[in-house]
């Protein structure tokens, strides 16, 4: 339609300008898409829209389906950074060819080469590196990019290179669930959070966030919840809340062991609940502050030493039973102490952990006592704990708990007052973190050997027969979630190293900082890590190296340094805690080949030798992560063909092998070892890595990993690629075979909001732990030495020096991470540079005005930014939103170099339940939050154009 | 014992479970497939021979777990190997047997096809010995699911054999086949393709409804 058809005048060259407008909302197709990238939780269905082969535009498409009557829908679904995602695809930082650097690393200076010049360079780099230190000195840090991490892992299991485990890479690793439940990630639908009747953003930041989800919250609130946001600072959640508890940064367990403190001394916690579902009922010997064990009361033999006594009132010393947690109204003790005779026949008082505890939390934590400590009013703290008690309560966690050195205690805390006030298992209540699962075909595609169904079932039957051996060997194992859990383990610790496609080596990154990033210097300095711990980070490391807990997987040790590095979907020198100040001379320097795979050029890439380009979203086939929050697998759909020469990453490490096995003839080399007695064959690795060619493309690899999905039972029957190109989107039906799905613990139920744990509490499913419940007594030698064996408060280490104020960070709401952070839409909504926010008192003392370009530094190195002066920062504290990439920085330094990248000490522990390392688990993970640090005007202010 | 026997289709992949079986209800349904696939996939001259056909018919259909009439052929006299080739060419010949002619995008269907018969470890091409769509090749494939139901120890993949062959005969075969038999059948089919045309459309309804049924059980 026309102008001149709505309003009758007539069209002329004057208005060519409508026409230029009309024509950029024209389009030829429609297709589905969405950003495959860490805005987790993510998986918003768009409708992309494209005319000659560029994608014009993009909306929500607002259909996904109401799950539960009465809970309102998901829809639009959407985010800022997704509502003009289309710009980046032809944007300036774009990466249309590869590209190889002529200068040096960082020079900025590039040129552009072929395809096969890149690939064969890459290929005979990769020959050296084997040749030199077999294909494990090949190394990639892992990367939450779903749409670059089952290829890259398939490849790297082709040709046997070293993976490092990626969740200390970006360590969103909630460690403190960990120890208490055996599992870190509780994920409930976002459309239970409209369940809650107290909301407790803890943590959390969901109104940067959450954008797509955080209705929910209000949802809930219009629907009678309250919401308390807990911070330091005045963040954009808070404006929302009904109150808000201002705490100091990084105090939080102090807080909540306060709030359990009022409900136990007031009577009104859940002890039904405490009894069934915690280790807190549990028997602890008074001479040894240790559990009472069965190999204490039996003697060693066949008595195995993690079987844990309750005290019944009727029957005295029972047994806490392994395989479910349901008493039947049997109210074991709580409090009291007992006699017991040992098999040796010593007579030892014992007591229930709840009576340690109420003692500890006695004498340190009434709420008078914590607010020394927090800042927080004690009639605030009772506030919170009596509607804690009597609510369904949701604490809504995000990933910057786990970023504090003792992130851990501030999680176990949490946890604690979710278990006395009996709130985990029910619909509006629980705790979370992230968790990948249900698609289990993109497991599958990582490591098939077979095509199409035998493939998967092959898989299926492999890991049915590992966990009936798992039964076999402890018949105490009575859920499939442990059984898979107990296997993950055993099997974490095999470097399978098969020619094939189980070849690659697995290392947690700890290991690979410590060693190969000299980290050991940073870790070893006392004064940066927990002062209160008895021992030396050396002695704490060796101790665990000499106990065996890491063996088969403490590498790359010192004599077997890296050659060449492999970037894909990730930006290691931006996310490192510690940056390229302490990657640069220790790692950067010492890489033969550093190569990225991007769609663009971040700030890692810069830094490399080569560049590759890879296909945008909207330009190739993929999926969203599939998560629980949603649970709906997400197509992001090929809509144009890729910008430039850029490919998908499934072609380019195909491309790769072919090249790789091209220049092996050549050169004469028909096969390789990787060390563990393992041979790998470069010329049919291309064959390999598509089943002989049964994999074509990525069509087909999309429409396997839906196959696959439906096979194992989490997609509806029925559903392939075809289908999901019609409706965008399938909701999961089962949990599949994954740890991460598996721990939900909990049904699916269609016409239900997805509620974790349901089955512990409904069930009496055992918890994944050392006590098979939840555990907040940990009597590992080491957490008794730190005296954290229950909840305490500690301080933040000053990890960096002795510096007056704490910087904190957290999402940005403007770019996932870096990507969208040169985004030009996305750069008119805000500053458009790297900035800090800092408190008005701090600013005022050091004679900053807002916008001024601060130096901020600490003992380790500086960077500089613009000053965001802000009523909503708490005096002492910096807020440095992450996501700003290295390079546009000034001096290309940023916030991240004065990070130490800290881990915390004892994390190298083991041995002991699940406090033992599995996948993308249990690990040391770097911190960094509550960085010392200080700021002053920036005496050099370069970047000051203005 | 039973063993499957593919004309137009190839194994690729390796697969679980024995390659021959002992005889069972599930093994009469592969064999039925097979003896319809094979009937459609014969030359003018084997196809004539009604008599072979409707003995190999009831041969295969002995343990079927469901009702199925045989019934018989009667091939008049006096009716030339010549008229059966001209027969055969008018009423089979062109794209009559192809699946995908009947749909608006016989490329998205061949592909379609071919998809499902690699997922469960076979391929076809467009030259040999026919095309993926042809109702021989997809005979052949419910063929092969029927006998791989039979034979593999996995619950799993009995479980997804039957849901393939539901899903096959819902999305595939029987979105063209009751439509082309009803047009032959029309268009004047003589014996005994006119007997193999209703045995095969019978065959296809029974067998769908006994998946269906064995699926929701
Ligand atoms: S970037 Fe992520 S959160 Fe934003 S619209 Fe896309 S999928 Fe949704």
């Amino acid at each position: 339609m026309h102008s001149e058809d709505v309003i009758g005048l007539p069209r002329s060259e004057e208005r060519a300008s409508e026409d230029t407008y009309r024509s950029r909302w024209t389009w030829e197709s429609v297709g589905w898409g969405t950003h495959c990238v860490d805005c987790y939780p993510g998986n918003c269905p768009y409708r992309v829209y494209s005319s000659g082969d560029r994608v014009v535009r993009e909306e929500p498409s607002g259909t996904f389906d109401t799950v539960e009557e009465g809970v309102p829908d998901a829809n639009p679904m959407g985010c800022n950074k997704g509502a003009c995602w289309s710009q980046q695809l032809y944007d300036g930082d774009r990466l249309l060819h590869p590209m190889r650097r002529v200068g040096e690393r960082g020079s900025g200076e590039w040129e552009r080469i072929s395809w096969d010049e890149a690939l064969t360079q890459i290929a005979d780099s990769m020959l050296d590196a084997i040749a030199e230190g077999g294909p494990q000195s090949i190394v990639r840090e892992g990367t939450p990019e779903v749409a670059a991490v089952f290829p890259t892992d398939r490849f790297f299991n082709v040709f046997g290179g070293r993976t490092l485990d990626l969740h200390p890479s970006f360590n969103d690793f909630s460690i403190g669930l960990h120890e208490t439940f055996g599992k870190w990630n509780p994920a409930s639908s976002a459309d239970d959070w409209f369940h809650s009747e107290l909301i407790l953003i803890w943590h959390m930041n969901p109104a940067f966030t959450r954008i797509p989800f955080y209705h929910y919250m209000l949802e809930a609130r219009y629907h009678g919840a309250e919401i308390v946001s807990i911070s330091p600072d005045l963040n954009a959640s808070h404006m929302h809340a009904d109150y808000h508890v201002p705490i100091s940064s990084g105090d939080d367990a102090a807080l909540g062991l306060a709030m359990v403190q009022v409900i136990l001394e007031e009577g009104i916690a859940d002890t039904t609940f405490i009894r069934e579902q915690t280790d807190l009922p549990c028997l602890v010997r008074t001479d040894t502050r240790r559990y009472l064990r069965a190999s204490d009361v039996r003697g060693g033999g066949l008595a195995r030493d993690d079987q844990l006594f309750h005290w019944d009132p009727e029957q005295g010393l029972v047994e806490a039973d392994r395989g479910n947690l349901l008493l039947h109204g049997r109210e074991v003790a709580l409090s009291g102490s007992y006699e017991v005779t040992l098999a040796n026949g010593q007579t030892v008082t014992v007591e229930p952990v709840l009576a340690m505890l109420e003692r500890q939390l006695q004498e340190h934590y009434t709420p008078e006592l914590s607010q020394a400590i927090t800042g927080v009013h004690p009639d605030m703290v009772r506030m919170i704990a009596r509607k804690a008690a009597t609510s369904r309560t949701n604490i809504m966690l995000g990933w910057n708990s786990c970023k504090y050195y003792h992130g851990d205690l501030i999680e176990r805390a949490m946890c604690l007052l979710l278990a006395v006030t009996g709130n985990w298992g029910k619909q509006g209540t629980g705790i979370r973190s992230w968790m990948i699962g249900m698609a289990d075909g993109m497991f599958t595609l990582m490591v098939k050997t077979l095509p199409g169904v035998e493939g998967a079932e092959q898989l299926l039957a492999a890991q049915e027969a590992g966990t009936a051996m798992m039964r076999a060997a402890d018949p105490s194992i009575t859920t499939e979630e442990i059984a898979v859990r107990e296997l993950s383990r055993t099997l974490a610790r095999v470097q399978l190293g098969e020619e094939g496609t189980m070849g690659m080596r697995g290392s947690p990154p700890a290991f690979w900082w410590y060693w190969q990033g000299n980290y050991r210097e940073r870790w070893n300095n006392p004064e940066w890590g927990d002062t209160s711990l008895p021992r030396t980070f050396d002695e704490y490391f060796e101790e665990a190296i000499a106990n065996g807990w890491w063996t088969g997987l403490d590498e790359p040790r010192p004599e077997d340094p890296p050659h060449v590095l492999i970037e894909c979907g990730g930006n290691m020198l931006r996310r490192t805690r510690g940056g390229a100040t302490q990657l640069g001379p220790n790692l950067w320097d010492r890489l033969d080949l550093i190569v990225s795979i991007d769609f663009r050029l971040n700030f890692t890439g810069l830094n490399s030798d080569i560049v590759l380009p890879a296909a945008q979203h909207y330009e190739k086939v993929n999926f969203h992560i599939p998560t629980s929050h949603t649970m709906r697998l997400t197509l992001s759909d090929r809509n144009v063909t890729p910008a430039g020469e850029a490919k998908p990453e499934w072609d380019i490490y195909r491309l790769l092998l072919e090249t790789f096995a091209r220049r092996a003839a050549e050169r004469g080399v028909t096969e390789y070892g990787n060390g563990t007695g393992a041979t790998f064959t470069p010329a049919d690795m291309a064959d390999r890595y598509t089943l002989n060619g049964y994999l074509t493309g990525e069509d087909q690899v999309a429409d396997e990993i839906i196959r696959d999905s439906v096979y194992v039972g989490t997609l509806p029957e029925g559903t392939d690629l075809a289908r999901m190109r019609e409706v965008g989107f399938e909701r999961f039906i089962g949990w599949g075979t994954s740890p991460y799905a598996l721990a939900q613990a909990s049904p699916i139920e269609m016409e239900k909001t997805h509620s974790p744990f349901r089955n512990h509490v409904e069930l009496g499913d055992p918890f994944p732990t050392y006590s098979r419940r939840a555990q907040f007594f940990i009597d590992h030698p080491w957490w008794t030495e730190a005296g954290e064996d229950l909840p305490v408060h500690k301080p933040n280490p000053r990890s960096g020096g002795n510096q007056p104020l704490r910087m904190t960070s957290g999402h940005n709401r403007w770019s996932i991470h870096s990507m969208n952070q040169a985004n030009p839409v996305i750069l008119q909504t805000h500053r458009g540079e790297p900035l800090v926010e800092i408190s008005v008192e701090d600013a005022r003392a050091r004679g900053v005005a807002d916008d001024d370009l601060i130096r901020v530094w600490n003992d380790i190195t500086s960077f500089r930014a613009r000053a965001k002066v802000s009523p909503g920062v708490r005096p002492g504290q910096i807020v440095s939103y992450n996501g700003w990439d290295g390079h546009q920085y000034a001096d290309w330094k940023g916030a991240n170099e004065i990070e130490a990248g800290m881990v915390k000490w004892i994390a190298f522990a083991g041995g002991y339940g699940h406090i033992n390392y599995s996948m993308s688990e249990w690990q040391p993970i770097p911190v960094d939050r509550g960085v010392p640090c200080d700021f002053e005007l920036d005496p050099t202010p370069t970047n000051d154009g203005r | 014992m039973f063993t499957y026997s593919l004309q137009g289709l190839e194994l690729t992949a390796d697969v679980s479970g024995p390659l021959e079986v002992e005889e069972n209800e599930t093994t009469a349904r592969s064999a039925v497939y097979q003896v319809l696939g094979a009937f459609f996939a014969a030359s003018p001259a084997d196809a004539a021979d009604g008599e072979r056909w409707s003995k190999e018919l009831a041969e295969a259909a002995t343990l079927l777990p469901f009702a199925f009439e045989v019934g018989s052929v009667a091939v008049p006299n006096g009716t030339s190997s010549d008229d059966h080739a001209a027969e055969h060419d008018r009423l089979l010949g062109g794209s009559a047997l192809l699946g995908g002619a009947a749909r608006d995008d016989r490329d998205a269907e061949i592909a379609s096809v071919r998809r499902e018969y690699e997922y469960f470890g076979l391929a076809s091409s467009d030259e040999a010995p026919r095309p993926a769509d042809h109702l021989a090749t997809e005979l052949d494939f419910l063929q092969y699911l029927c006998f791989r139901e039979a034979a593999t120890p996995s619950p799993r993949l009995v479980a997804s054999f039957r849901r393939a062959q539901r899903d096959f005969l819902v999305n595939h075969v029987l979105d063209w086949v009751p439509g082309f038999v009803a047009a032959t059948l029309a268009a004047g089919a003589g014996q005994p393709l006119a007997w193999a045309l209703e045995r095969l459309d019978a065959f296809l309804a029974a067998d769908h409804d006994y998946v269906v049924a064995r699926l929701g059980a």
